[in-house]
């Protein structure tokens, strides 16, 4: 039996449409009252006034890499990453090593998770065996062993026959496929978005048109399979009028989400050869991103991930054509979100908080992301007055690379707090 | 044009504009090394370059480009002569991916500034797993003076150049740039014109632009000296956006010859036709090699230019290729050599006492 008492802080709570000075009763790990001048008593009180207080946050995109490349994170380090950024429950990528095509994987990030006891862990599965592309993993075990959903992130599905039959499969299993949309044809050996910067730096570029083709040839498989289909990380101009226009169709079955980066940061991001701005999707110009705030605001847009993707230093002190992919986004996406959607007035801060909570937790199904009497209380707490610079030194993670480092940031976390009980306070994890 | 030969004796005329020393003939080989070196800082004047490591055209000045070809222009009349302004200076010429000329003229040039010499041919560092940062980092703690760096990746001479005590040249880094290539061709066309720059000529380059870093830096160059710019070939070699170099593409080689001053020619790569670039070096020939009769197509006083390796036949027609009156090719090699020696001088030996900045990493 423990309790807690958040009181005095502005309450955002997208779901219940709350907005306002509230205090905040957390019992047994639930939350147990939501209201002015609460009088209970507790434990533990937090004063947060002047503070944001959220529902935990959920990023429904990182790699954890544990099973396999614990040198560069594990489910332990991403953790501690996740509560330095206010993240309270992660969807992980299969793509570990083993890849997750096998109950035995998911199992085991579902224990360790649990020995951890520090976030919520939600593992998916791969769509095929080995990320292969070709043979479909046996997903009625993955689901039944705990996986939320069913991915080949980080490489995509290329045989449309294939795709379409996982889709089918995954319809007959009730489980959600998501989809890294990319055409590998249309990307060849690009590195970065292919546009003026590219041809600057004299780098092989991916085409706007291989995310566009996928995005479509995903929609249509959707529309024509009736199967969950979740579009990871969107980027481009023709991906975002494909969501639009299916979701105009009436495409119930279909949700997308955008990661921070590709709403705050252009291709220039690479002048310099600078590989920590390597990823995929690439950072593109500013028409896309222009089309992707758009996408935002009209809820195109379903919710916001990191692709939190932590790499060891010498995969990123290489040419930028050999240096690896992606970056770790856990700690800054809250004030990526803030510093360059809120503050900007591109939209108003509930929304954009509603992106990072019930957005993801409505497409995974989950009962989280809110703060209603009775639901898990999943806290964060944020200083929107606080103005910082991105230090890789100071990241949780193992991964130090990040396009962020050195921009000066808006919005920082204070507390985080995982059913019930503080796992962060001010700048450090509490065990 | 620039010299004859008799029996031993060079015979130097100077055709430069504005040089300090205007002399008909000089014998200049016969000069001390006291004598030479001080009519090489007659020319420099007491200056230094802007910049410490030479990555991209984007770096070099007006200044340092007034500084790079009166010094060059010098140096070209004294062809093999030995200095010995770098001596006691060294210079590693890193090579990771194969190449005969630019390697040789570069430590050609070193050498003829006395300055110790150093290859590395090929990659096996890189290939046993070691990365090009350790590789560079070692030779740079040789203590040397330069490195010069040739990479099939784009951006390793940017990379080694935030990292090294010595100052860092890039010779040709990927599809990104090839600078000394540019600096080069630059003097070989100012110096065709008699113009201090490229105002109101037209500059047409034909060829595989995209894989080419020789077009890379050419167009930040031609750019600077305010040249019009006309790119020829098929789409599938044009990169996208390219047109905010301030470069026009044309897919019809006849009308981008049209009142040309320049024709520049890359290589196009025998594999392109194999990845779907074009369909054949046949019908690449056919539609973009440049013939006797299209060059006809270019003012009267129009020259020919090629970075080489000329595929002949296939680039430029073999008879064109070295032996027409139009073509600067050859001069472009030699022009290569002075630019580089200019470089290399004015990079190690710097009289500001300035001092590079870099961090181990």
């Amino acid at each position: 039996m423990s309790s807690l008492l958040i009181k005095n802080g502005r309450v955002i709570d997208p779901r219940n449409h709350r907005d306002g000075a509230m205090d905040i009763f957390v019992q047994d790990g639930k939350v147990a009252a939501v209201g002015k001048k609460l009088k209970q008593a507790a434990d533990q009180v937090i004063d947060a006034r002047g503070l944001l207080v959220t529902p935990g946050l959920i990023d429904m995109q990182v790699h954890f890499r544990e099973p396999g490349r614990e040198d560069k994170e594990t489910l332990e380090t991403g953790s501690y990453a996740a509560l330095a950024g206010g993240v309270t429950s992660v969807v992980t990528m299969p793509n570990t090593n083993p890849v997750a095509d096998n109950q035995t994987v998911i199992e085991f990030i579902l224990k360790r998770a649990k020995e951890l006891d520090l976030i919520h862990i939600f593992p998916t599965g791969s769509i095929t065996k080995a990320q292969d592309g070709a043979m479909l993993s046996e997903i009625n075990e993955l689901k039944n062993s705990g996986a939320i959903a069913i991915t080949d992130d980080g490489v995509d599905v290329q045989n449309e026959g294939v795709l379409k039959r996982a889709m089918e499969y995954a319809r007959t299993v009730g489980i959600m496929l998501m989809s890294h949309c990319e055409t590998d044809e249309l990307t060849e050996e690009g590195t970065m978005h292919e546009g003026w910067v590219s041809t600057q730096l004299g780098l092989p570029g991916i085409p706007a048109a291989s995310e566009d083709l996928a995005v479509y040839k995903n929609i249509l498989l959707a529309e024509e399979t009736g199967a969950r289909v979740h579009l990871l990380h969107n980027s481009t101009i023709g991906a975002i009028r494909e969501i639009r226009a299916a979701k105009r169709r009436g495409a119930k079955n279909i949700t997308a989400e955008v990661s921070v980066q590709h709403f705050a940061l252009t291709d220039e991001e690479c002048l310099g050869y600078n590989t920590n701005a390597k990823m995929y999707p690439p950072l593109r110009s500013q028409e896309h991103i222009d089309a992707v705030i758009k996408g935002i605001k009209d809820d195109t847009i379903d919710a916001f991930t990191t692709d939190h993707a932590p790499h060891i230093e010498p995969d990123k002190l290489k040419p930028f054509v050999d240096a690896a992919f992606g970056f770790v986004g856990l700690e800054t996406s809250f004030a990526t979100m803030y510093t360059y959607l809120v503050k900007p007035k591109h939209i108003e801060l509930p929304k954009g908080i509603a992106k990072m909570t019930v957005g993801p937790a409505k497409i995974l199904g989950l009962d989280k992301g809110h703060l209603s009497v009775g639901a898990d209380a999943d806290i964060s707490i944020f200083d929107l007055k606080k103005e910082w610079t991105v230090d890789a030194k100071k990241f949780f993670s193992k991964g130090k690379n990040s396009p962020f480092i050195g921009k000066k940031l808006t919005g920082k976390v204070v507390y985080t707090i995982v059913d019930g009980k503080i796992k962060f306070e001010n700048g450090k994890i509490v065990r | 044009m620039y010299h004859a030969v008799k029996g031993q004796v060079l015979i130097i005329r100077i055709p430069v504009v504005g040089s300090p020393s205007m002399n008909a003939e000089v014998h200049l080989h016969k000069k001390p090394p006291s004598e030479a070196e001080h009519d090489l800082n007659q020319f420099r004047k007491g200056r230094d370059l802007t910049f410490f490591d030479l990555v991209s055209i984007d770096q070099v000045t007006q200044k340092d480009l007034a500084l790079l070809y009166d010094v060059a222009r010098r140096f070209r009349d004294y062809k093999t002569y030995k200095f010995s302004f770098n001596k006691g200076y060294s210079q590693v010429n890193a090579f990771f991916e194969p190449s005969t000329r630019t390697s040789s003229s570069f430590d050609l040039a070193a050498k003829q500034l006395s300055m110790d010499t150093a290859g590395v041919a090929g990659n096996s560092s890189i290939s046993k797993g070691e990365s090009y940062l350790d590789t560079v980092e070692t030779i740079d703690a040789y203590n040397v003076r330069v490195i010069v760096i040739r990479s099939k990746e784009s951006g390793v001479p940017a990379m080694a150049a935030k990292h090294t005590q010595a100052s860092i040249v890039n010779a040709g880094d990927g599809w990104h740039e090839h600078p000394t290539q540019a600096l080069l061709d630059g003097l070989t066309m100012l110096d065709h014109f008699g113009t201090p720059d490229l105002k109101g000529k037209t500059v047409v380059v034909v060829g595989d632009i995209m894989h080419s870093r020789v077009f890379g830096s050419l167009v930040r160059l031609l750019r600077k000296f305010k040249a019009e710019i006309r790119i020829a070939a098929p789409l599938t070699m044009i990169p996208k956006d390219v047109e905010k170099f301030g470069a026009t593409w044309y897919g019809n080689i006849e009308e981008a010859l049209k009142g040309a001053d320049v024709v520049y020619a890359l290589r196009v790569q025998s594999e392109r036709g194999a990845n779907g670039f074009i369909p054949s070096l046949r019908e690449y020939s056919k539609m973009f090699g440049i013939s006797r009769k299209r060059l006809d197509l270019a003012n009267e006083n129009a020259i020919l230019m090629h970075p080489g390796p000329v595929i002949r036949d296939i680039d430029v027609h073999s008879a064109l290729a070295a032996a027409d009156e139009q073509s600067h090719i050859l001069r472009q090699v030699e022009n290569g050599m002075a630019v580089r020696k200019a470089l290399l001088w004015l990079l190690a030996d710097r009289l500001d006492g300035k001092v590079k900045k870099y961090t181990r990493k």
